[in-house]
């Protein structure tokens, strides 16, 4: 007898080898993802041993690596603090894995929103593009930025760490005002919603005017009363690429963890994931760009504007 | 549940590496190059990405397929006494970019640049152009040497991001400092230098926003089309005429793109607004369209030939679209098709005119017509913002 998750097993492996669903396939995936999403909270409770993870960035082959490295899904526990889409060649096949992973194994993996996860950044910087080419249409981009809605914003790792994609926001003073409001829209252009996509740790005190235009730097003094307020011992966030895939920040009570190495192809950058033991025990594991196995085999297709 | 069937995708896409004659680009042999097979040393891929029908792609596609490739337009003179004005940040939403293409500015805009692009056709970097260069051309390539003089004066300091060298904000004070005067030597070449009394309140924003932002320390299309900006103002002004604009983009701009290249390298600008592979290059679009303006016609390149490493190591100088090429190949590690999808679909186009026509078009749509990249740019009296 096949098993109740026969279907989405295939899919699962077949998203594995790189192969993305096909549209009817997806839409019935995001509609299975939005009613197990709808359900959690704001912050979202998590407990340990977790795996935590930063950007992804469509990089499909360094998301392998990271499962190669940090073990698989649901052999081992992952939160994944955003930006699966853009920039990268494989946005579709690497959204698609971690919605399908969530379906499968809902208690054991977490996929919070990041800033990326929203249709007007996506349909600038490349998701959009990239579902017009693999799908022919913007069917599969439009169902995936609905599902991004219902994504939770921040997540709470046995109640001591603090997770999400950005940072703080002047507006937030306690978890409580995280719970309390409605998260299911497009991230809007500023507020407390958009501060915890978009704002960055910094060396100077206070708040202050985020270069990226969205959201705000935050000093030490800032993260210090919100770990106070909360009883929190650490905020682990994403965001910013960093060198060595991982940077302490606010005397080790902010962390950074970029995932996506070798970043856009160009940056040099190693990644990194932070695996939280059942001791809450931290342990970073830095890896490199997955080893290329030779030139994928894909047809050349002309894009629109030169026909 | 039953899946869906699906069709591989069998083709392989092959790299030529025909020899060349060195001063035309003409293939001097003609081999056969192996097809792929399973029976060479290296093994097939570990994966074949399902190429999946479209669905509905004809409603998309003729959107696209039909909408007018950007014609060239002559610029509408700015006619004394002028209202020279700061210029400031107008677009904020859609609607704002609607209004600004339905603008007679956004069309002009467009039309400038479609012309600039229309004036190096089948143009080498090294055809000979008039000498000496008219007044203003002169005057802006002695701003371009300036400011790069300015780099060399402002080494990078200790840092240890990759992106975001902090010497790039005292480079960008020193342009700051030097902008009105550098200004004031192009407005000098006026027939009637004294109507523009003022002209550098108004261009020296556009100015100071061309090589980047000095807070982020990144650089990205919007500030390139700043520069356009820049140029389309001169324009106005009758500082920069048609007869100008070949010199303006085989000499100016490929000097703005070598300092560009210079600033990049130095001050690890970051690139603002990359669509990462699903962009052209993680900073420019314009010297795409101008490069591939120049190849139009050309008896022997073909869209195809940026897969040629001997084309693009001889003719690189020459063709700024084989430049471009050529410097991504440089910075970025992996598979070309990977990192680069949207240049490697391009090289299957048929011809350079339709290459350059798309690009035109994407330019538009990608660039001019999008919020995030268009909030930034700016709007006085020579490029005003219709209420």
């Amino acid at each position: 007898m096949s098993s109740p998750h026969g279907g989405l097993d295939d899919q699962i492996e077949r998203l594995m080898q790189c192969k993305p669903l096909a549209e009817p396939e997806v839409r019935a995936l995001c509609e299975k993802a939005k009613e197990i999403l709808m359900e959690e909270s704001n912050v979202q409770p998590v407990k340990s041993p977790v795996t935590i993870c930063g950007d992804i960035h469509g990089q499909f082959h360094d998301l392998a690596e990271l499962f190669r490295i940090g073990g698989k899904c649901p052999d081992t526990n992952y939160l994944f603090m955003g930006d699966y889409v853009d920039r990268g060649y494989y946005s579709v096949e690497t959204v698609t894995l971690l919605v399908a992973l969530k379906v499968r194994y809902p208690q054991r993996i977490t996929i919070l929103r990041g800033n990326h996860e929203s249709r007007q950044i996506t349909q600038v910087y490349g998701f959009y593009d990239e579902c017009l080419r693999k799908y022919g249409n913007a069917n599969v981009w439009k169902t995936f930025t609905d599902l991004f809605d219902y994504f939770p914003l921040t997540a709470l790792v046995e109640s001591e760490i603090f997770c999400l994609h950005g940072g703080l926001s002047p507006s937030i003073e306690t978890l409580d005002n995280i719970r309390n409001f409605d998260r299911v829209q497009e991230v809007p252009h500023e507020g407390p919603m958009c501060d915890l996509l978009w704002s960055d740790p910094d060396d100077r005190c206070g708040w202050g005017i985020s270069p990226r235009g969205a959201g705000y730097t935050f000093g030490q003094d800032i993260s210090e009363q919100f770990n106070h307020t909360n009883s929190l011992r650490l905020i682990a966030r994403a965001h910013q690429l960093v060198m060595e895939g991982f940077n302490w920040a606010h005397e080790q009570k902010v962390v950074t963890i970029f995932s996506a190495p070798n970043y856009c192809y160009r940056c040099g950058n190693m990644a990194s994931i932070l695996e939280v033991d059942d001791c809450r025990e931290h342990t970073f594991i830095q890896f490199e760009p997955a080893p290329r196995r030779g030139e994928p085999d894909v047809t050349r297709r002309t894009p629109d504007y030169f026909l | 549940m039953s899946n869906p069937g699906s069709l591989p995708a069998s083709a392989h896409h092959e790299h030529e590496h025909t020899p060349l004659c060195r001063s035309c680009g003409a293939p001097t042999t003609s081999p056969t190059p192996a097809p792929w097979s399973g029976t060479t040393d290296s093994p097939p891929p570990a994966y074949r990405p399902i190429r999946l029908p479209a669905i509905n792609a004809p409603t998309n596609t003729a959107a696209i397929v039909l909408s007018p490739v950007p014609q060239p337009l002559p610029v509408p003179p700015a006619a004394p006494p002028h209202a020279f004005l700061v210029p400031a940040k107008r677009i904020t939403s859609p609607d704002d970019i609607a209004r600004f293409h339905a603008s007679v500015h956004g069309l002009h805009f467009l039309g400038f640049v479609a012309a600039l692009s229309a004036s190096v056709h089948g143009r080498k970097l090294s055809d000979p152009l008039p000498s000496p260069p008219s007044p203003a051309i002169a005057a802006l390539l002695d701003l371009v040497s300036a400011l790069a003089a300015l780099v060399a004066s402002t080494p990078p300091l200790p840092h240890s991001s990759r992106y975001g060298n902090p010497a790039f904000r005292l480079w960008h004070e020193k342009l700051t400092d030097s902008a009105s005067e550098l200004i004031s030597r192009i407005t000098a070449t006026a027939s009637s230098p004294a109507d523009l009394a003022g002209a550098d309140v108004e261009l020296a924003p556009y100015l100071l926003d061309s090589f980047g932002n000095a807070t982020r320390i990144d650089y990205g299309t919007g500030h390139e089309t700043n520069f356009a900006a820049f140029l389309y103002c001169l324009a106005r002004l009758g500082l920069i005429t048609e007869p100008d604009y070949p010199a303006v983009v085989l000499r100016v701009f490929t000097a703005y793109l070598d300092l560009m290249r210079t600033l990049q390298d130095t001050y690890q600008l970051e690139p603002a607004g990359s669509h990462g592979v699903w962009g052209l290059d993680d900073y420019h679009f314009l010297p795409f369209i101008f490069g591939s303006a120049q190849l139009i016609d050309h008896k022997y390149m073909k869209p195809k030939s940026i897969h040629n490493p001997d084309i693009l190591e001889n003719f690189s100088k020459e063709y700024m679209y084989l430049a471009c090429v050529a410097y991504v190949k440089k910075v970025k590690k992996g598979p070309f098709m990977e990192h680069s999808p949207m240049l490697d679909d391009i090289s299957g186009v048929a011809n350079w005119k339709k290459v350059n026509s798309g690009l035109l078009k994407m330019y538009k749509a990608e660039v001019l017509e999008k919020v995030p990249i268009m909030q930034h740019f700016l709007f006085g009296s020579l490029i005003k913002w219709e209420d």
